[in-house]
């Protein structure tokens, strides 16, 4: 025998002080009361010598309390609101072709729009000129009338622009309460599915998601002196060569941007930033409140340091006119669009107002002329451009240049999707529910794991007593397996579920199979007349395929089960998928290791 | 060897599990047959829990004992027909599942009443929009815009409790729509419990609410994942083995899928996702043991070349009849602590998956491994009765 059990037990140990190295930050977390974990006192205790203080194991919600919600998008409603928005504007932009129109207005499903003219054919003409690429005119209208349908793609962009929308106002609203790990997903079936963890109350988020979104337009004050005194009270925001250096100061810090002026000058207008939301407005509240008058607030919102897919967030404030000048209420609809007018394509968002909200915003528009205006949406301000022209019923956002086509285009069409936030109601139900008090979870984890340490005993002292040395052995595999599983868990940030815990103890159960499996090839080897050497061999040999085969199987039912599953469950099938993948490493690999040292010479014994 | 070793099951036994097979397969396919009439909803059925069924479930804890049949009787005062109560745990913890089946407070009539009532006395314009599948939440669009105390005092009049009236933005632009929610069940059991069991001092513990659309999809796509799951063994097993295996292992997955189903049926213990895990789990585990005797086979058909099928698959299912119950056995012990300490649905997991495993087990011996013959047989009698002497035609090595 050579002496190749020395690079595998090398192998195994190293693998034995990885997993407890990763497993160092959990061990930190739990040991916190759970009250703590959330906040800076667990990071504050994490060694700087462990792994990131995120690499913790997570609790589910099931196990630490919170609240679990599906969230349907209405899209049947959303539809409905918007054909009734493009009959309005379709009646307004024939009135000002001249072409005379009775009514316009959704027929049958909602989906169709019936227009009432004298002069139906140049009225279809007119309509399909201008919206050909989405709309055509089905036949069967009837007389002194046309139909108007639109295409089915065009249709179903329309559900998945009202999903999309839905999940910007949920993010931003979570993102406002300043709960920890929200975790935010777009499930299938215009479904949007949120947790969060340890939220206590359960009609308050109800009510907050339930509401559609209020978009309000301000103009931003770039003349007022109010802020600039917080530059003698707060340290200026660290910067770097992209812009800030991140993380920036937990109490917040100041920074000025250089504004064009309406006059024609410009003017270093000072601001707060600060790495969120809660921060931020932590900021506001000591240092700019007080500062205040009637006329003035201030407004919050995010800007980004660096460039390309790895951005990093923070947050901001805008000195704002507390005035609301314009809402939401008076956009029909709001759309990303390339503007060839100026030789190349430069991706703007095009808006269209409703007819009375036309006149607000061309006296808006104005009367503000080079000034900033704020969309502000659910109260935090999206974007800030300056208002170039004057705009009536139908406006165009430009956009800063001097960035990639792509990254301007998906901002446009972020701009887009905040002025329909405010315009077209993209109404959210609750479908599921599931909320978890606080008291609950101690009590679980108590009885789940001291389940789950009884099965383990048994497991363990059934193999020695029935294996003796060898069973001995797959203890200490088995020691290894519960590690490792634990240590891929908290690496890749699965969260620990009540029936997780399960999982867990089953997938060690499972793994002790593979040992006996080897350990009644090696009885039956011997039994043969082989010696122990050549026993082991065969053992591990011969039983290697079937060891794979069993582990694929129950693989294949765990992966099926976590396309399925969510919440809890989905816990039980990740664990699962763990466990059997690390058991097949340590029930073959570790095991074999050790027995070969043991039975490295022709004359050893062995007891099986 | 130093120390005298013991097996739990000798390891040179003859037991004849391919003469016993048409037996087996009789008693279980009227066990399965059984369990399956016993789910029908006409016979019994199987008690779905909120995340099929659809409803509110809530996990309630009195700090003294209070009676099922009380809170029961309370809540369907309230107008919950179909409510149940469960002790949940052991009697010693006081708490209570409550479910509550109906989901929509408002019936079909309730909306006409309510919308009667407010046409009645604002000016509505269009028809109001009601979701049945939502079930709590009616839009309203008017010609003249009340106040949102005025809507909800013309909504009450008409006898439906009103949680909130949200306005919001409406069909068309400038306009408003005004959304009015009724109260949900949650809130109006809580209230009520808290007024009639004040000092027993009730904890929402938990809440749970599933709507009937998402509920039935959850149904939809539970039935379909253990199919798939079931579908991609056999394959995998197929491709390993030999396809002649796979009518043994369909039969033997079917088998143990149905056996553990058996468990929610009978026990009328609650039937939810946990239950489909359990169900994808055991027709995961209980292969291994099917794997374990078909490497054998193949083993045995190497070394006994020319040897009957039958008598081969019998030697083997004796070869490796101790490992494929030890194996069992060693999971199975893993379950003990969660038998014991387990609530709710981890007992219900543990239970069944007990089951699973025995019943894996069981196939395997007398289903899995001797229906592998079976199309061996039916392969030689069409070809001709004088060619029964000869030698099986010898297996596809992978």
């Amino acid at each position: 025998m050579e002496r190749s059990w020395l690079w595998r037990v090398a192998l195994i140990a190293a693998v034995a002080l990885f997993s407890i190295y990763q497993l160092v930050p959990s061990w930190f977390y739990f040991k916190l009361p759970p009250g703590e974990r959330l906040g800076p006192a667990y990071e504050e205790s994490v060694p700087k010598w462990a792994p990131s203080a995120r690499r913790h194991l997570n609790l589910g919600l099931d196990l630490q309390g919170g609240i679990h919600l599906a969230m349907g998008v209405d899209v049947d409603r959303a539809v409905k609101a918007k054909v009734a928005r493009r009959a309005d504007e379709i009646a307004e932009y024939l009135k000002e072709k001249g072409v005379p129109v009775e009514s316009a207005k959704p027929v049958g499903d909602g989906r169709v729009i019936e227009l009432k003219t004298a002069e139906a054919a140049r009225a279809e003409k007119t309509v399909l000129d201008q919206y050909n690429s989405e709309m055509y005119a089905p036949s069967g209208a009837p007389q002194g009338a046309i139909w108007l349908a639109f295409k089915g793609k065009v249709l179903q962009d329309f559900q998945a622009k009202a999903v999309e929308q839905a999940e910007k106002t949920i993010r931003n609203r979570v993102d406002k309460w300043g709960v920890s790990e929200p975790d935010i997903k777009r499930k299938s079936n215009n479904q949007i599915q949120i947790q969060l963890p340890g939220f206590k109350d359960p009609e308050k988020a109800k009510e907050l998601l339930g509401r559609t979104a209020q978009l309000e337009f301000k103009i931003t004050d770039d003349e007022s002196p109010l802020v600039d005194p917080v530059r003698s009270e707060l340290a200026a925001c660290p910067s770097s060569e992209a812009g800030f250096k991140m993380p920036l100061p937990t109490e917040g810090c100041w920074s000025v941007e250089t504004v064009e002026l309406p006059s024609g000058g410009t003017r270093q207008v000072t601001f707060l930033a600060a790495n969120n939301r809660i921060e931020l407005d932590a900021a506001v509240q000591k240092h700019v409140s007080a500062k205040l008058d009637h006329d003035h607030e201030v407004g919050v919102g995010e800007g980004t340091v660096g460039q390309g897919p790895v951005r990093e967030r923070y947050y901001r404030t805008y000195l704002l006119h507390a005035k609301t000048e314009l809402t939401g209420d008076y956009i029909a609809d709001a759309r990303a669009a390339v503007d060839n007018s100026q030789g190349a394509g430069k991706p703007v968002v095009v808006f269209t107002m409703s007819p009375e909200g036309g006149r607000l915003m061309e006296k808006l528009t104005t009367n503000n002329l080079r000034r900033r205006m704020a969309t502000v949406l659910d109260g935090k301000v999206e974007t800030a451009p300056y208002i170039q022209g004057k705009i009536s019923t139908n406006g165009q956002i430009t956009l800063g240049s001097g960035r990639p086509y792509q990254q301007m285009y998906e901002e446009a069409n972020d701009i887009a999707l905040v002025l329909k936030a405010g315009a077209l109601p993209a109404p959210v139900t609750i479908f599921e529910e599931r909320t978890v008090g606080a008291t609950l979870g101690p009590e679980l984890i108590k009885k789940g794991t001291t389940a789950a340490l009884i099965g383990l005993l048994l497991v363990v002292l059934f193999m020695i007593a029935y294996y003796r040395a060898t069973g001995l052995i797959a203890d200490v595999a088995l020691a290894l397996n519960g590690l490792l599983v634990l240590a891929i868990m908290a690496i890749i940030g699965t969260t620990l579920t009540l029936p997780g815990i399960a999982g867990f103890v089953l997938t060690l159960g499972m793994a002790v199979d593979a040992n006996v499996l080897i350990n009644e090839r090696i009885r039956e080897e011997l039994r043969a007349g082989r010696s122990v050497r050549q026993a082991v061999d065969q053992g591990y040999d011969k039983v290697f395929w079937t060891i794979v085969d069993a582990h694929v199987t129950t693989l294949v039912a765990g992966v099926v089960l976590m396309q399925y599953g969510s919440g809890p469950v989905r816990g039980f099938a990740v664990t699962l998928i763990i466990g059997l993948i690390a058991s097949m490493f340590t029930s073959i690999v570790v095991t074999r290791a050790i027995m070969d040292f043991f039975t490295r010479r022709d004359t050893a014994r062995l007891s099986v | 060897m130093q120390f005298k070793t013991f097996d739990i099951i000798p390891h040179d036994t003859k037991f004849d599990f391919v003469g016993k097979r048409h037996i087996a397969v009789v008693l279980s396919l009227i066990a399965n047959l059984a369990v399956l009439i016993f789910s029908l909803n006409a016979v019994h059925g199987l008690n779905f829990g909120v995340d099929f069924a659809g409803g509110t479930e809530m996990e309630v804890k009195f700090d003294r004992v209070v009676d099922a049949a009380n809170i029961r009787k309370s809540v369907e005062e309230l107008g919950f027909k179909d409510a149940s109560v469960q002790t949940y745990g052991p009697e010693s913890e006081h708490s209570y599942l409550i479910r509550v089946g109906r989901i929509a407070l408002m019936s079909q009539e309730d909306v006409n009443r309510v919308i009667q009532a407010v046409k009645a006395k604002l000016p509505v314009a269009g028809e109001p929009h009601f979701n049945s599948e939502v079930g709590d939440k009616i839009d309203f669009q008017f010609t003249k815009n009340p106040t949102t105390q005025e809507l909800k005092a013309a909504v009450e009049a008409a006898g439906v409790k009103v949680r909130e009236v949200r306005e919001e933005a409406g069909l068309t632009a400038g306009t408003r729509s005004f959304a009015v929610i009724t109260q949900g069940i949650r809130d109006k059991v809580e209230s009520d419990l808290l007024t009639r069991f004040g000092d027993a001092k009730p904890d929402v513990r938990r809440v749970e609410y599933v709507g009937p659309a998402v509920g039935r999809e959850l149904r939809n796509q539970g039935f379909k994942a253990i199919l798939y799951a079931m579908g991609l063994i056999v394959i995998y097993v197929g491709l390993r083995f030999d396809f002649r295996f796979s009518p043994g292992v369909i039969i033997a997955l079917v088998h143990d899928a149905i056996i553990t189903l058996g468990y929610f049926a009978l026990s009328g213990r609650e039937f939810n996702l946990t239950s489909v895990a359990v169900i994808l789990t055991v027709v995961g585990y209980s292969v291994n043991d099917t794997v374990v005797v078909y490497d054998r086979i193949r083993e045995n058909q190497a070394k006994y070349k020319g040897k009957h099928l039958g008598d081969l698959v019998n030697l083997s299912i004796n070869e490796v009849l101790g490992r494929t119950f030890l194996t069992s056995f060693a999971t199975a012990l893993s379950l003990v602590g969660l038998l014991i300490y387990g609530v709710g649905t981890i007992f219900d997991f543990s239970a069944a998956m007990l089951i699973g495993i025995i019943s894996g087990t069981y196939s395997t011996w007398f289903i899995a491994a001797p229906m592998t013959i079976w199309l061996e047989e039916r392969a030689e009698k069409k070809r001709s009765p004088t060619a029964r002497q000869q030698p099986p035609q010898q297996a596809k090595s992978v």
